[in-house]
């Protein structure tokens, strides 16, 4: 990882941080609307982003769909985000709970995808995964008492946040080319 | 490759190729103070860092991917690491970007191997060695780029060792962990390798990264997917490819010498090597991480002389003792020199054939060298 990604990491862990205690100290309408509008921003421009590398570049590469296959996906849940706006602060909480514990899954196979490939830093992916799976499983528990499911929320999100600065600072290994 | 080769086995070609001791020795040690000419060390001798020809590993955390930092680290890794085997190669129906990036890929026998070595004739014996580093790495480093590049360098799960097992040889999957602190288990195919990162740029795809440090053992054989190939399984024969690589030094080393009348690709000088054959070939083959002691022993019996070390600050005092004229007649001072030329005639090789990924050369690169060599 070099500098600027360790900061751009670290900025966006501090996002997430920043949003998950909007979400602690003021659950308002806003507050759902402001996440809402990142997430779509975000999910629009990292799918468009992946399909044109994949039409300009990995289509020749080994392995090469799965950028394409992730693009897609990532933009059809930003449009799907981008939809949720006029819908109850249920139906958003859910979703946003789904695509939390989505995220877990496909962590904890990406841990199970690098311990078979690799010896690596799988452990620490496939704890997070599972926590982030389980406090999605906890959110949709407690999706009726919207506060409780939203104070879970919260937590998840800042969780996920710290884990993303710890990574920010570990030492990632680099092949030394002689 | 390591220092077993670029030092010592770089020594022992020299000296097949006719060179004396010491000439021999001065060869070998600049062939690989290439591995270690960083801009940092640069830095600390106060040297030019346009002459840097490696990046060491906290530089090229530091370094930026823009396309101005892309560019750098694509001057020196394609220069003196991965030279470009086919600047015009032709890969159908692909963008301009893959295509620039897929015609960096390395491999021997390429247009500009020659002129690297045309390029070293007529110049101090510090040319000499940069460009013996630079014909052996593009049989260790072939298909792949010194660019970063995810789509060119990637690799994954599909990869076996081939081990000689009676007449033929038998696979086994290679295994690949993270952990840069242990050193690759040869017994259990367990070797380091870079992270996967998605992002195109990142310098964890710059190189043979991806595939850890097998380009580097002259022992190994393995076969794989590169990422450019289209689904075709590649097989690395490193034993036969450092033999060539080898012979191949000794025949360009007689070219710069003037025993021969030409450097051509795919010509190699077998002869010279065939009353040692089975001894190169057991060093080439036997399985350890560092085959150093082994090519020493050889260089040793064959010139009869004590072969020292390699010693990283072996000429510093004098270089940095130097008055500011008297540099360039120092031995790194004719090193910077001859590393300046060799990249700015790469860097200029890679922008005539349209591609900017090395950017542009700088005039003076090339009438720096040239007037220097005039006084």
């Amino acid at each position: 990882m070099t500098i600027f990604q360790r900061i751009r990491n670290i900025l966006i862990g501090l996002i997430m941080i920043l949003i998950g205690l909007i979400f602690l100290i003021n659950p308002s309408d806003e507050a759902y609307i402001l996440v809402i509008g990142v997430l779509f921003l975000g999910l629009t421009i990292k799918g468009i982003k992946d399909i044109i590398f994949y039409i300009t570049m990995a289509r020749h590469m080994v392995g090469g769909k799965i950028i394409l296959f992730q693009g897609v996906v990532l933009l059809d849940f930003a449009l799907l985000t981008g939809s949720l706006s006029n819908v109850p602060k249920i139906y958003i909480l859910l979703y946003l709970v789904l695509i939390n514990g989505f995220a877990g899954i496909v962590e904890v196979l990406r841990a199970l995808e690098s311990k078979k490939e690799v010896d690596g830093p799988w452990k620490m992916k496939f704890s997070h995964g599972i926590v982030n799976f389980i406090l999605a499983l906890s959110c949709l528990i407690f999706i009726r008492h919207n506060n409780t499911a939203l104070i879970i929320y919260s937590i998840g999100l800042i969780y996920s946040a710290i884990m993303r600065i710890i990574n920010s600072f570990r030492r990632t290994t680099f092949i030394l080319i002689e | 490759m390591q220092e077993d080769f670029h030092y010592y086995a770089t020594y022992c070609a020299a000296f097949i190729a006719g060179y004396s001791h010491k000439e021999s020795l001065d060869i070998a040690y600049s062939a690989q103070f290439v591995d270690v000419c960083s801009r940092t060390l640069l830095s600390k001798i106060k040297g030019p860092g346009n002459a840097a020809t490696t990046q060491l590993q906290l530089e090229l955390m530091d370094a930026r991917t823009d396309p101005v930092g892309l560019q750098d680290i694509t001057r020196i890794w394609s220069s003196f690491h991965f030279l470009p085997k086919d600047l015009f190669a032709e890969k159908k129906k692909c963008s301009r970007r893959y295509r620039n990036k897929y015609r960096l890929i390395c491999g021997p026998n390429g247009d500009l191997v020659v002129k690297t070595v045309e390029l070293a004739k007529g110049k101090p014996i510090q040319s000499v060695g940069i460009a013996m580093h630079v014909l052996a790495d593009t049989w260790a480093h072939a298909n792949f780029a010194g660019t970063p590049s995810l789509v060119i360098n990637n690799t994954n799960y599909v990869f076996y060792e081939l081990i000689p097992e009676g007449d033929g040889f038998k696979e086994r999957q290679i295994k690949f962990v993270h952990k840069k602190s242990v050193p690759d288990d040869l017994d259990n195919s367990v070797y380091t390798n870079s992270l996967y990162q998605s992002n195109e740029n990142s310098i964890m795809n710059l190189g043979h990264g991806r595939a850890g440090h097998l380009p580097d053992y002259s022992f190994v054989r393995y076969k794989y997917l590169p990422a450019w190939g289209e689904y075709g399984e590649i097989t690395k024969d490193n034993p036969s490819d450092y033999m060539k690589a080898f012979t191949q030094m000794i025949y360009a080393m007689k070219y710069i010498r003037g025993i021969n009348q030409s450097f051509e690709i795919d010509k190699y000088d077998t002869e010279a090597i065939s009353q040692w054959k089975e001894r190169i070939q057991g060093i080439i083959e036997k399985r350890q991480l560092l085959a150093s002691e082994d090519w020493k022993a050889f260089g040793e019996e064959l010139s009869g002389q004590v072969i020292e070390d390699f010693a990283i600050d072996k000429y510093f005092n004098e270089y940095v003792s130097a008055n500011k004229k008297d540099k360039d007649e120092t031995y790194l001072g004719k090193f910077i020199r001859g590393a300046i030329a060799h990249k700015g005639m790469v860097i200029d090789e890679i922008g005539k054939s349209g591609n900017k990924l090395a950017g542009v050369a700088r005039g003076s690169f090339l009438n720096r060298f040239f007037r220097g060599n005039q006084k």
